[in-house]
Formats: structure tokens, sequence, C-alpha cells
């Protein structure tokens, strides 16, 4: 037997990078949509996370707008995870550390980060495949908006298997319904058994700005289920609370995620929910119903297609029919500190 | 980079290290991982958002599901070739396997160099692959000839 030596001088080359060692990555996004429900939109998003001395971080701001040929038309499109408030603002900002103690799990996380209830990590709703939000986690009346993001400290516990995971915080919430100062309190239970993960979650916190009740809490709670098999992802959440005060927002959503692996780039969606809540204004109760099929197709060089069909009914301000479409365009660059970056995606 | 080897054993020893291709912050670590066909690759997430990785294209096809941090799931990589490894919630996550019929390969390091040691002296034809690359590289190679370099136009 006889050792080789051998040696490749390539142009670009694999970077092997140990657990724990330092990595940063940039990522950004750029997306175009329109929606028959007379609305164009445009959105920017960019992240930079990565390790750093062992503590994870990650940072994400966003802009996004949207133009409507009403000014007063009523459409949650293009909300599945940010707001399109013409602003830039910080989204995500964050570090944390993981420790895994005799295969126990203890995570902490300090900074600004989305409020941890039920089904709530940015790219469960922003990359799924659905342009608009659940209505039950659209800011307008939700109890738990997509928007809404707590400034404090994270907890979790546990196993990988069953985890509780706690934050003390103060609201700092983006887009149009923002949450008067104040403490939030935040406690979820998940359990992960075979090929069901379900959760419950709890939160006490200030009402909305514009709420007509001078004083009092939103106490919001929500259970939540996702079922995988086979590239088929079933989920479902159900949350009730009172953003506003007096009256109650209740609502449900259950969507299929199927990306076989014969399906290659293209990842189909369907989504049933209902949202039964109360006009600020009036009080009188009022629900929206909607039904909603799409499809994610991504494309090569970090392009991804998207495309909903949904019908809608209950709030006439809503139209009964629609169309979403939008383009993203992804691009990422990692990078270990004094190293070059590492060679294009496949 | 890998060396034919037609006469070599046909599987990996059962004592062989594991491997693992690692999620963490929505990164597949490492980018490119070279296993030997029969080779069964951890696929551990660590990171608190939840992954789905997959392959559909050319090599090996799978799709793992939705996982929690501190889990795993495996994959056999029974069949050679090159696997693109992605994951359907976060679509800049990509990684590549390159399964290689043969126990004499490695993965040049951050300066373009590697070693591949216990391999018998004789003639070879040898392979070598790169992200972007549109083909691998191949060729011939004796022990008698000394280190191998190769250039990619």
């Amino acid at each position: 037997m006889k050792l080789l030596a051998l040696i490749v001088c390539a142009a670009c080359v694999a970077h092997v990078r140990p657990a724990g060692a330092q990595s940063i990555t940039a990522e950004a996004a750029v997306t175009g949509g329109y929606s028959t429900d007379e609305a164009t939109a445009a959105a920017v998003q960019a992240r930079l996370f990565g390790d750093v001395h062992g503590v994870r971080f990650f940072g994400e701001v966003a802009w996004a707008n949207r133009w409507l040929s009403d000014s007063d038309h009523e459409t949650d499109s293009f909300n599945a995870a940010y707001p399109y408030s013409n602003q830039v603002q910080a989204i995500e900002a964050y570090g944390e550390r993981l420790f895994r103690p005799r295969g126990q799990l203890l995570g902490l996380r300090g900074g600004r980060f989305r409020t941890p209830f039920g089904i709530y990590n940015g790219s469960d709703h922003a990359y799924s495949g659905f342009l608009r939000a659940p209505l039950v986690r659209y800011e307008e009346y939700a109890p738990v908006a997509n928007t809404f993001l707590e400034n404090g400290a994270d907890l979790v516990v546990g196993t990988p298997r069953l985890t509780v995971e706690t934050a003390i915080a103060a609201p700092g919430d983006v887009g149009e319904i923002v949450r008067r100062s104040g403490v939030d309190g935040v406690v979820r239970v998940q359990g992960y058994f075979g090929p069901f993960i379900a959760g419950a979650s709890y939160m006490t916190a200030p009402l909305a700005e514009g709420s007509l009740a001078a004083e009092g809490r939103n106490h919001a709670a929500g259970i939540d289920i996702r079922w995988m098999h086979a590239g088929v992802q079933l989920r479902g959440e159900w949350i009730s609370g009172r953003p506003f005060g007096e009256k109650k927002s209740t609502g449900w959503y259950a969507d299929a995620l199927i990306h076989r692996t014969m399906m290659g780039p293209v990842t189909a969606v369907v989504r049933v929910e209902r949202l039964d809540f109360a006009e600020r204004e009036t009080g009188s109760e009022e629900y929206l119903s909607r039904q909603t099929a799409g499809v994610r197709i991504n494309v090569a060089g970090g392009i991804a297609l998207q495309l909903n069909v949904l019908h809608q009914s209950g709030d006439a301000d809503y139209l009964p029919h629609a169309v979403d479409v939008a383009v993203t365009w992804s691009v990422r660059k990692p990078w270990k500190p004094g190293k070059p970056g590492e060679p294009g995606e496949p | 980079m890998w060396l034919d080897a037609p006469a070599a054993p046909p599987a990996p020893r059962a004592d062989a290290p594991r491997v693992a291709l690692d999620q963490r912050n929505l990164t597949f670590v490492p980018h490119v991982l070279v296993v030997r066909v029969g080779t069964t690759v951890d696929f551990p997430n660590n990171d608190r958002v939840f992954h789905n990785v997959f392959s559909f294209r050319d090599g090996k096809r799978f799709d793992l599901g939705m996982y929690p941090v501190g889990t795993l799931r495996r994959v056999l990589f029974d069949q050679p070739g090159l696997s693109r490894i992605f994951c359907n919630i976060h679509p800049m996550m990509a990684a590549y396997v390159m399964t290689v019929d043969s126990p004499y390969f490695a993965r040049t390091d951050e300066s373009g160099a590697f070693t591949i040691a216990g391999v018998p002296a004789g003639a070879y034809t040898y392979h070598a692959w790169r992200p972007g690359a549109r083909a691998e590289l191949s060729g011939t190679w004796s022990s008698n000839d000394g280190p191998l370099q190769i250039v990619w136009p």
C-alpha cells in the first residue's frame, strides 16, 4: 500500500465548516407581485445570520410597498410574513445560544424576534407558496398577527420531542396595526410524535392601538398541528383572542403543501380558512371565509414563481375572487471571516 | 475527486465513520459531501426552525419531511451520481452529495489540496468535479507520475 499525495488546483473549492466555527451568511430576496385584487407590490428583504464565537445571530430588515388602484379597497394580498407599509423596518435581530446537555435542549435568545406563538417562523409563511397570511394571522383583526414582534428574551427547554418555550418581552410590532406599549408574555408547548408536530400557545399582551377599550389585555390562546409524510405536509391552526378588547376574534386554517419528489421544483398548496371578528367601529359581528389553491415553482438561478387563486365570502369589503402572482429572486453569499465565499448554488 | 477502482471491495466497512450533512444557520454544512456507494448519511437539524430536506433531480431521490431541532433523518446513498440537496422551506439552502463507486476519494481543502490514503500503486482513471462545473473532469494518472495536478478550464 502506498500513500499518495494528490493536488488539485481548482478555481473554486468547497469549504469545510466544522460545528462551532465562525460563519456569516448574507442573503437578499427581491419580490414583485400583482393581484387582481387591485394591488401591485414590491419588496426587498436582507438578512445576515451565522455563528460568531458560539453565539448564533440573525438579523433581517425589510422594505415593502403596495400600490392599490383604489386606496379605499381592502386587501391582504402579499402579506404573508412582511408588512407592506413603504418603510425600511427591522424585522428580527437576535442572538441565541443552544445547549444540548445529555440529549436535552436548552436555548436562550435575546433581542427582537417573532412572537413565538403557534406556527410563527417567517419561513413557515413567507416561503411556503402562499402569498397571503392566514386570515387568523393577518394584522387587521388577527388575535396574533404575523407582524407581531417581541423585544425581549426567549427560553426553550425540553427535549427534541417535547419543548416548552417562554418569552417575556415588549411589543415591537411592524405594520399598520401595532400593540400598545407594555409587557408581553408568551408560553408555547410543542411535541413531536412520529409524523405529527403539535403545539399549544398562550399569550397575554397589551391591546392594539386604536382599541376602543381604555384598559385591558389581549389573552390569546391557540393550538396547532402539523403532519408530514412522503412530501405532503398538512397544517392547521386555531387561534382565539381579543386584540382590540371586548370583542373576540376567532379563526382557523387548514392547509396542505404538496411536494412529492416526482413534482421536481413544483410545490402545490391548498388552504381553507375562516375568521370570525367584530368590526371595531360598529361592533357588528362578521366573518371572512377563504379557499386558496396555488403553486410555487423554484426556477433555476434563485428565482421562484408563485401563483395563488382564491375565493372568499363573508366580509363584503373583499372581492369574491382574486389571483395573486409573484416572482422572487434570492441570492446568498456565505463566507467565513477572512476567507473567500463559497461557490454558487446548484 | 475520486479514482476508479473496479476491483475494490464492494461496500464501505461497517465501522466506517458516520457521515453527516448538517443543517445549521439555514445552511447545509458542508456545501459539498463525497461518499462511497452504500454510505448512510445523517441529516441532523441543528436549527430552531424546521427544515424539509429533499433531492428530486438526478442521483438519490428522497424527501425527508419536517423534523425539529435536535433530531435527524438518515438516507442511504446506494447509487453513484450527484445528488442536489435542497430544503423545501428555505429555497436558498442547497448542497451536493457526490456518491462515488470507489473507496479512493477525497474532498479538497480550502487551498485546493487533498490526500487519498491507502491507494495501491498502479494506473487509474481519475474524476474531478466542483460546484458550477457543467461536467466532471476525467483523465488517467499513474502512481509513477507523482502528484496529480488538475486545472479547471
